[in-house]
């Protein structure tokens, strides 16, 4: 077993054998990341327990420093990818507030990171009630956008489904029908619309919900 | 010993009829490489009983994967102004097995012409077999060849058999093997300065070698120790140290050398010598780096499983020989080798629902998405597959 693997291994179960919240044990000092130009880990350390003390998902900064040693990247570069990162969830944060779970906020900020405009997540936030997560539709979306589909139409078919009351399965199962018809040769933005109209298909219309919908408070 | 080594060679010709059939997706590889070598060979004819020169090195590879064997042919010259030269050449086939996958066939032929100083003059041609089982972390060969030599007008025959085993411990590869050898081509021996027995028809020699390689990517350094000992026809006991080293320069050039002593090969027909060797290698072609471009044969996929989540499962078509990982956020990139499985190389990793980056590297070479994700950017000039699990 290779030192960076004895290194990561014995990381991984201090966060989460021990039962203590990465955020914490971060806060207190307790990880040392296996960064070996120890200027670099410093800020390293510091972005993240920076990043604990607001709340942000400290498991995502942790990941992506890992990333970089892993990929043999400069000390430098983990520093300024972990702060780019940092910054991302705090944006992600701000933008599904006001009570984003640690899922959101890491979905959000992936989907920031390749090149959803802001105020997209506000729009996929408001389309469902706060009580309900929406990682999954935000996973989905950074995934479209990654294939290159329009954002703004993978943000319409998204939360037109959304409004439809799909499930976050439904939603995943989109983003994997779109992922088959690309490989068969299907361009992204078209195979959107086609299996975007297939879920559609399967939800109840506006009509239906209105009608179906309980009228007055909701039981507990 | 013909006649030993016949059942052999009848076995791995047989071979072709159950030659395993796969889609080659891998294209042609083709090498050219030039350099110098300072050799240093005890002489027979020599007054101070030792030849020292330099030498060019020239030599061509090429390999050539097909649907259901690979070919490889190379050929070297070495040239010094003193007019000693060597030529040699090898074509050889290698057939994976119907059977089972964990088997693979080699069988070829190889000549050489030479003029040695301290070995004459002459040529040779020989036929080899081997038969590899093949794990993702080790294996086993055995092998038998023979030769006929001319030197200086007299002829010669000799023979081998060879076993080995190899293992891997990540970045570290390791073989042992051992080899058998019976020859009679007594100059060749002598040149090494072996005592014979002069009422002897023929000698015996056995050779024990450990090697232990060190890889990153298309670099490696390798050591290697081996011993040899006269069983029948010589009491010589020999040992040879040596070293070699790949450095890949860029996309298509690397910087290769080797020193150390090589013991007299009485199946190749060449002399035991010292050495060392530098020189350039460039390689052709749409294959210049033995690391992985984007294989076009990478996947990832999510399977249902019965209950919340799925399994990542992710297939990489590549040789027997590689050594693949996958890494992503689910490891906390921490790389997991892949194992081999009906011809592929396999990883299935459990996930919870949620989205995933994952990246796949063959050879410690560079980390990449599977070629069927959307790919996103990872912040430290490279890219990563994005999977999301309903």
């Amino acid at each position: 077993m290779s030192m960076h693997r004895v290194v990561v291994l014995t990381l991984v179960a201090l966060v989460s054998l021990a039962g203590v919240p990465a955020s914490t044990a971060s806060a207190q000092g307790k990880v040392v990341l296996p960064i070996t130009d120890a200027k670099a880990r410093t800020a390293v350390e510091r972005t993240i327990a920076q990043a604990a003390a607001k709340g942000l998902p400290v498991q995502a900064l942790l990941a992506k420093a890992m990333e970089g040693v892993t990929k043999q990247a400069t000390g430098s570069e983990i520093q300024v990818a972990v702060a780019s990162l940092a910054k991302r969830l705090e944006q992600a944060q701000t933008l599904l507030a006001p009570s984003p779970s640690a899922a959101e906020v890491v979905s959000g900020a992936n989907a920031l990171g390749v090149g959803v405009p802001a105020e997209m997540l506000k729009r996929i936030r408001a389309s469902w009630p706060r009580e309900r997560s929406v990682a999954m539709p935000l996973d989905v979306l950074t995934e479209l956008t990654a294939r290159k589909v329009p954002v703004e139409h993978a943000v319409e078919q998204i939360t037109s489904l959304m409004a439809r009351g799909a499930t976050p399965a439904q939603i995943a199962g989109l983003g994997a029908s779109v992922q088959s018809d690309v490989a068969a040769g299907l361009a992204p933005d078209a195979a959107l619309e086609v299996r975007a109209r297939g879920v559609m298909s399967l939800l109840p219309s506006p009509a239906a919900q209105a009608v179906g919908a309980p009228r007055g408070p909701s039981k507990p | 010993m013909i006649r030993r080594a016949a059942p052999w060679l009848l076995i791995h010709l047989a071979a072709f009829t159950f030659a395993r059939e796969v889609d080659s997706q891998e294209p042609s590889e083709f090498r050219l490489e030039a350099g110098y070598a300072h050799v240093r060979q005890s002489s027979e004819t020599d007054e101070t009983r030792e030849s020292v020169f330099d030498a060019g090195l020239f030599a061509v590879f090429w390999r050539r994967p097909a649907a259901t064997w690979t070919f490889l042919a190379s050929g070297n010259l070495t040239y010094g102004a003193d007019s000693v030269a060597a030529a040699q050449g090898v074509a050889a086939l290698s057939i994976p097995w119907s059977l089972d996958d964990r088997l693979r066939t080699e069988t070829g032929v190889a000549g050489a012409r030479f003029a040695l100083r301290s070995a004459g003059r002459g040529g040779n041609a020989n036929v080899f077999a081997r038969q590899h089982f093949i794990t993702s972390n080790g294996g086993a060969w055995a092998g038998a060849g023979v030769a006929r030599t001319s030197r200086d007008g007299a002829g010669s025959t000799s023979a081998v058999q060879d076993i080995g085993v190899w293992g891997r411990l990540g970045f570290l590869y390791g073989s042992g093997s051992y080899a058998w050898q019976q020859s009679d081509d007594w100059p060749l021996l002598r040149t090494a300065g072996a005592p014979v027995d002069p009422a002897a028809d023929r000698y015996v020699l056995r050779d024990l070698e450990l090697v232990l390689e060190a890889r990153g990517g298309p670099n490696s350094i390798a050591v290697s120790w081996a011993a040899r000992r006269g069983l029948s026809g010589t009491t010589q006991r020999v040992e040879a140290v040596s070293a070699s080293g790949i450095l890949q320069l860029t996309d298509r050039v690397a910087f290769t050398a080797s020193a150390g002593r090589q013991f007299a090969d009485p199946v190749r027909g060449l002399p035991q010598a010292e050495l060392f060797t530098a020189s350039l290698r460039l390689s052709l072609g749409r294959k210049p780096l033995p690391v992985m471009q984007r294989s076009e044969l990478t996947s990832a996929v999510v399977e249902e499983r019965p209950g919340p989540g799925g399994e990542l499962v992710v297939r990489v078509f590549a040789a027997d020989t590689m050594h693949i990982e996958v890494a992503g956020d689910f490891s906390q990139w921490l790389p997991l080798a892949l194992e081999r499985e009906e011809g592929f190389w396999v990883a299935r990793v459990r996930l919870q629902p949620g989205s995933y980056r994952v990246a796949v590297r063959v050879n410690y070479g560079p980390w990449r998405a599977p070629r069927n994700l959307a790919r996103v950017r990872d912040d430290y000039g490279g890219e990563a597959g994005l999977v999301v699990v309903p």
